[in-house]
Order: C-alpha cells, then structure tokens, then sequence
C-alpha cells in the first residue's frame, strides 16, 4: 500500500495477494465452527470445509506468482478458485472472485473507489451462478456487503474503514439470515456460507491492519480485529455461537450505534474519546458524515462525547446480554474424528476408473460422470454404465478440477454429469462450463435419483433427449437416508439429539430414533403411501451384511406387497440409503 | 388358375381356426432337450415351462431345416400355386435362411421368402394382413408390397421376468448392456431391424408396463394391437387395461408366444403393434 500526499490511497498486486494469503490462514481458524451451523445436524465437513478448500486452492496458485499488477493476481485468484471450487459456498466464493477480478482486469494499481465497483461485478457474477437465488443465504450476505462498501467509498475512507464497514455490512446481513429463511430459524442458526465470506472478510481486515502496523512501526494485536466467531477451543470445546453473532465482554454489555452529522468531524479525533469507554469501537467515515460503533457500560456518556461534535442519528443502543441470553444455545462440535477419518480415505482414492463400464462400447457416444462414495455404490454405478466416477459426497464435495478431469477423462465428446448431491450441483456446473466438451449436468440429490436418472440413459439418444428424460426420471423416486445427528437440535418438529439416528427423506429430517433399525423400518413407515413397488435398501461401511438381511427380512414381513432388495454400498456417514420406487 | 397361398413358421402361433379360415400352411421350428425335441407350438405354455422346471435345464432351439421347406413348398407349387412364406426375423433365427435355400430348390420364381424382422404377435399380424390381401385378390408383388410397408410400422416391445433366459440362449443383441446390472431391474425390450435391442430399463412392472404403452402411436386410426405373453397372467390383464384406457373401445388380439420363444425370453409380456395408413 502506497500513501501519496493527497492521502490517496493504492492497493497493488501484492497487498492483494498479501490479503487473500492472510484471509486464508484466518478463515482457516474458523472453518470447524463454520462447519457447525449446518443446519442439518448430518456428519458432514461441509461449508467451512468447503470454502477453506477454495481459498487454499487460490492461495496455492497465489504464492507461486511475483506480479505486481492487481489485476492480474486478481486474475490469478479468480481462475484458481474456480477450478479448486468445493460445494456451493466455494462457488459462490469463486463467482465472487470472478466478478471482482473482471472488476480489476488490466489494471496495476487501484482505489478505493475502484475496488468498490470490482465488488459489484462480484456480486453480479455471484448472483448469475445460482439458478434461483435464496435469500437468507451467502448471496445475501454478499449483497449487503457490496451495497455497504458502495455507501463507504462515496464517504472516501481507507480501505481498512472500507473492510470494517464490509464487515459490518455483512454481519448485519448475517443477523438477519434466520428471518429471511425458515430453515435456519428453526435450527437456531445463521447461515453458514454467509457467515464464512464474513469471516474471510476479517481475515482481509486483519492482514491490512498488520500491514498498516508494519508501516507505521507500531505493533498489531489481533484483538484490532472484530471477530464474529470465538476462537475454538482445541480442546474441542463448544464454540461459543449464536445469533449474537458479536464476540462480547460483560463488562461491556451496551451495544451502540449512531450516525453523526455535522462538518469537519475528525473520526480519529472521537477514536481517541471513545476509546476508553468500552470495546469493539468502529468509527467509520470523515467529515460530514460519521458511522459510531461501540460496546459500552455507559452508552450516555458516548452519546454526550459524539454530541460534542455534531448532532447524533439513528441511534441503537442493545442490551447484548438480553440477547445472548434469548438465542444463545451450545451445540457439540461435530465428530471430528468420524469427518477426517471419511475425508482422509476419500482423498485415497479421489477418482476411480472404470473401464468397462458400457460393455462393448469403445467410443460411446455420451460419457457419464457421477459422483459417489463406498465402494458398493460405485460397482453399482459402474454396472449401469457410468464411465467415470468422482469419489465424493456428504461428507467430502470433489472439487471442480476434479469433476473436469472425469469429464476430460471420458473419450466421449459429449458428457453428463450426475452431482448426486445438492451440495455438488454447483461445482458440476462450474465444471460443465469450463470444459470445452458438450456437458449437460442432470440435478440429482442423491444417490438414488442418480442411479434413476442413470437407469433411463440410452447412448443411443442425442444427448438433449438423455437429459429430459433422466431429469424427469430423477424425480420420480423417493429417497431415504439413515444416519446418525452430530448436535442436538429442533427440525420440522423432530427433536433430535446428538448421537441419535436421524431418517432423512428427500432432504427433510423425518424420524430419531435410538437404533438403526427401528429408525429405518420408522422412517420407511412414515414415507410409504402404498404406490411405491421396489425398495432397495444399500447398506453402508458400518453395516454388515447380517444386519442388512435381518432389517430386509423385518421390511419383507411389515411389507409383503413390496419387493425389498439388499445392496452393499460401503457409504461413510450413512448406515442405509434407501431407493424406493 | 393359380392362388397365393400364405407359408409361415410356427413362432407366429396363430391359432388352427384362423390358419384354417385363410388356408395358412405353418413350418415348426424346433426346442431341443437332452433326451426329447418337441415340435413348436405342439404344446402349451404351462406345460412347456413345467418341463423346463423338471428337467432343470434350458433346451436349446433350431429353425425348421430347409428340407422342411421343401415338403410344404414343392407340394404348394405341384399344385399350381405361389408361395409368399413371411417368417420370424433372421436378427433371432435362421429360418428365414432356410426358407431361402427351399425356394431356390423348388421354384424361385414362383416363391418370396419374407423376412418380417419381427416374431410373434407381430409376425401373425403380418401374416393375417397377407392372407387377408389374397383373399382381396391382390397379386403377390402387390401383397409384398403392402407387407413392407406395414413391416416399416411394426413394432414388437416386451418385458421379460429377467435376462436369464435371454443370456442363455445368446440372443440377446444390444441388450447384452444389460447384463451384469447389480440393481434388480425390469429391462424393457424391443426389436430393432430385427434384433433385440433394450428400449429402457425401469425398476418396476408397474412402470414398465405404462413404458411400453407410450410406445404406441398417438392416434387409433388402422392400428392393430397385440398383446403376447407367456406365463404373465397378470401382467397381461394390466396391459390390456393401459391400452383400453388409451383407446377405449380398440380390438386387442391376444398371442401367447409359442414354445421357441418362450425358450428365449422366459416368461415374458409384451406389445406388437402396427399402422395402416
């Protein structure tokens, strides 16, 4: 960063790259508890896991570069996190890059002002990369941001003022996820992938501030930076979230807002006076117009010490203890242990070939790519004739180079892609655009509406044909799955505790239960309505195949009219997954 | 003066009052077990497949020999008479190669050998569609002629129980896909210039018979329908409702499927269709 004298301020390639190298190592702290607001209580490493693996990506290809020109490590930023995107928060994020980059292309160096428009692009592309858009998610958090930091840079600040008002933008935004969706209300959460652009927002924040610190000669202390998230305790102890998305003291219980008006206001100036008053200061803009932020003991005495210099608006004075109180509630940290464990023999084997998968077809007209998990699942996929599987799932999303390496790998010029999770939707579509084969992605949610849609390929058809026809068959199957709850929690009025077996049907929590079997034989009770013929039951890697047969058998008594059919799986996470048509 | 008389093989299956109301001579072909060959068509599906299950063995089968054509083609033509001889398609049999090699012995000129590149239900659509030509006294290029142009709508779609029988017998075309497929699935079947190729696969009969009746054309106007089944009691019933459901009020023709096929499909429900139009 270069101060000039009219205190025109320049961010270059190197601040940026500085920037997303620190955000990465930050947002990294946080990922486990990002990881915890899932709003279903299922075993998976998903958003925190998700986003951290994005940033990683991009800072990967960051440090291998020297320029100097923000545009091109912003280049850089946007292409790597696009090909190392997991989930749907990672695509998002690398959308986000995308639009920021485009935002900054052919320039070395830029101001605020620039970087306030780049944000917009961000969102635009954001926005374009999700079919139907849902409030109450990332989006909207990232909306709010760009809508803050547009307000901010027409008040002319530092791009530290500008990161902080971001933040603060985002928070907010943040609060209000759990209005704007049902889901996350219910579950007693704010949304996850907003929640982690906030955070990596911080860690944006924070590596300015050492920056400035380092300039100035002075010395930075991490507390500068307002975190939304406590630091986890190694221990594994429950990290402290809740809707009071603030970290906070009880000594200083009064969370208080204000705008000032008035002319020639030094924002340093009411700094220094406020300082001793309380915590969590932000004081943003200059001049005119004057955005106070504190947790205080004696919110009066800061309004009488604003009042010095101009008159105070919008004024916000919150009892955060109130607050704390009403919305908070602890939840475990999930089974680490359990989530790594699946990760780790995920990453083994990242993508299993199949050879023969069409017998006695060498150069197939259309190439099909699913992704799974278990080795069962994948014997099954490839007897239907999938030629390429991407090892992922629940627990472990692939990322979108891996998804285009399948496809690439697949002869065939004209490929589908079955995500067999919603979660993968996303990276799959990434992938589809990014490739220059013809690749149409079919949204199947989960292994059975994969295997269904797969059930309808017909080589023989044009690709488009392929694509309505498994669509249309995806949908017509209900799919059960069978796990067990990493936290306690409330949904669609199941109560659920941790450690409990949780049934699933077509993404909606059904039953708990205590064993698997009277779960499952619950769960297949409550989603049957006496049309449905087949039920196959696959059974994952901590089931045996006695146990199977004795549910199977339990299932052919209470349901003679139906043809039960078992399969091994060899799914982590999930004791049965359960194909009923 | 000389007659057109119609020749077909008994895969066709049409039963004695129709063969005898249009003089339709019919050439067997043959389903061999270890110790004794029975006679296509000779026998019921009920017992054919009891036997199946007490021998404990899939029997194998053979097309008529072409010495069987002769017999039935050289007394036909001493008579004064030509032959059109329409047969099971020459993607699954050799009959119609047979049949070839006779009217060569006896009179080529006198005899068209017709490939329907169907069997069953279909073929004794085609074959009935030709006697009835004849009665209508048509020549026989005239009558070929309409049989290739209804052979071009034809379409014969079934659902067999399982690939069994199929993989035994090693008929089974495109369909061989199929095979080695883990999930329990109801393969949906049909023939394709001739040769079994797999239409879909669906995971319930339900569905596979709602599969197969998509199949037909949109509107009733001179479609001729047939069900075929073996050992499908039921599912035929559901068939024939799906299909009065779509035309009410249509004549439905119903064909089991004689011993030779049965050999190859097992039991098995199916669709035969075409247009005239």
């Amino acid at each position: 960063m270069t101060l000039n004298k009219k205190e025109t301020v320049f961010l270059r390639g190197s601040d940026l790259r500085r920037m997303i190298l620190e955000a990465c190592n930050y947002f990294d702290i946080y990922k486990e508890s990002i990881n915890e607001l899932n709003v279903f209580p299922v075993p998976d490493g998903d958003t925190g896991t998700n986003m951290s693996l994005t940033m990683n990506a991009t800072a990967k290809e960051l440090q291998k570069i020297e320029s100097d020109s923000i545009g091109e490590v912003a280049r850089i930023m946007a292409q790597s996190a696009l090909m190392g995107a997991r989930g749907n928060s990672g695509v998002i994020l690398s959308q986000l890059f995308r639009g920021i980059a485009r935002g900054l292309s052919g320039k070395d160096e830029v101001q605020l002002s620039e970087v306030g428009k780049a944000f917009q692009y961000g969102i635009v592309y954001a926005y374009n990369a999700v079919s139907k858009p849902v409030e109450g998610t990332i989006l909207t958090v990232a909306r709010e941001i760009a809508r803050g930091s547009r307000q901010a840079v027409q008040t002319s600040l530092t791009f530290i003022d500008l990161l902080r008002i971001a933040i603060e933008s985002g928070r907010n935004a943040l609060e209000r996820t759990p209005e704007l969706l049902p889901v996350l209300k219910e579950a007693g959460v704010v949304d996850a992938g907003g929640l982690g652009l906030v955070v990596f927002l911080e860690g944006c924040l924070q590596s300015m501030l050492k920056c400035a610190a380092e300039e100035q000669g002075t010395i930075f202390t991490e507390d500068k930076v307002p975190t939304v998230l406590e630091i986890p305790d190694p221990a594994g102890k429950k990290a402290a979230i809740g809707t009071v998305m603030e970290k906070f003291n009880p000594d200083y219980p009064y969370c208080t807002e204000l705008l000032m008006k008035g002319s020639g206001i030094s924002s340093q100036k009411i700094r220094q006076c406020l300082d001793e008053w309380g915590d969590s200061l932000l004081v943003a803009g200059e001049g005119e117009l004057v955005k106070v932020h504190i947790h205080t003991a004696h919110p009066g005495n800061v309004l009488e010490i604003c009042l010095l210099q101009g008159s105070i608006h919008d004024i916000k004075i919150e009892n955060m203890i109130d607050q704390y109180k009403e919305t908070h509630w602890s939840r475990p940290s999930p089974d680490k242990e359990k989530t790594t464990t699946g990760k780790a023999q995920d990453e083994k084997n990242p993508q299993i070939k199949f050879s023969g998968g069409a017998a006695g077809v060498s150069r197939p007209s259309i190439g099909i790519v699913a992704v799974s998990s278990g080795e069962g699942l994948y014997s099954v996929f490839a007897s239907l004739g999938v030629d390429k599987i991407v090892s992922g799932g629940q627990s472990m999303n692939p990322s979108v180079k891996e998804i285009i390496d399948a496809i690439m790998d697949i002869p065939a010029e004209k490929v589908i892609v079955l995500p067999n999770n919603s979660n993968i939707r996303l990276s799959a579509q990434q992938a589809s655009e990014l490739v220059e084969k013809e690749v149409m992605v079919v949204d199947t949610r989960s292994i059975p509406q994969g295997l269904a849609a797969l059930l309808a390929l017909d080589r023989a058809k044009t690709l488009n044909e392929n694509f309505t026809e498994m669509c249309k068959r995806a949908r017509q199957v209900k799919t059960g799955e069978v796990t067990y709850a990493t936290r306690d929690a409330l949904v669609n009025n199941v109560p659920v505790k941790k450690g409990h077996i949780i049934g699933i049907c077509d993404d909606r929590l059904i039953v708990s239960g205590k064993t698997v079997n009277s779960t499952t034989l619950d769960l297949i009770r409550a989603i049957l309505t006496g049309e449905e013929e087949v039920l196959t039951l696959f059974y994952g890697q901590d089931i045996n195949d006695q146990q199977a047969r004795e549910l199977a058998d339990l299932l052919g008594k209470e349901f003679p009219e139906i043809e039960v059919e078992i399969q091994y799986g060899g799914q982590p996470l999930y004791y049965y997954l359960i194909f009923i048509e | 003066m000389s007659q057109i008389k119609i020749v077909t093989d008994s895969t066709a299956f049409i039963d004695k009052e129709t063969l005898e109301k249009y003089g339709i001579e019919v050439v067997p072909l043959y389903v061999n077990f270890t110790d004794e060959m029975v006679v296509d068509g000779t026998i019921d599906n009920a017992t054919f497949f009891e036997k199946i299950r007490k021998s404990q063995e899939i029997p194998f089968t053979s097309q008529p020999s072409p010495g069987d054509f002769v017999k039935v083609f050289e007394r036909i033509v001493q008579e004064g008479n030509e032959i059109i001889s329409i047969h099971i398609s020459s993607g699954i049999s050799g009959t119609v190669e047979s049949a070839n090699t006779a009217a060569k012995m006896v009179d080529e000129a006198r005899i068209s050998v017709f490939d329907s590149y169907s069997t069953s239900g279909g073929l004794a659509m085609l074959v009935i569609a030709a006697a009835q030509a004849v009665e209508e006294g048509k020549t026989r290029e005239e009558i070929v002629a309409i049989l290739n142009r209804l052979k071009s709508t034809l379409r014969v779609i079934f659902i067999p129980e399982t690939l069994e029988y199929l993989k035994k017998g090693g008929r089974i075309g495109g369909a061989q896909a199929l095979l080695g497929t883990l999930l329990q699935i109801k393969p949906v079947l049909c023939l394709q210039e001739g040769k079994i190729e797999p239409l879909d696969k669906v995971r319930t009969m339900k569905k596979a018979l709602e599969r197969i009746v998509n199949e037909l054309p949109t509107t009733a106007e001179g479609l001729q329908v047939s069900v075929i089944n073996a050992e499908s009691q039921e599912n035929l019933q559901k068939l024939v409702e799906l299909i009065q459901e779509r035309f009410p009020g249509i004549a439905i023709n119903n064909y089991e499927i004689s011993s030779v096929i049965a050999t190859h499909t097992g039991p098995v429900v199916g669709l035969a269709f075409m247009q005239n139009v």
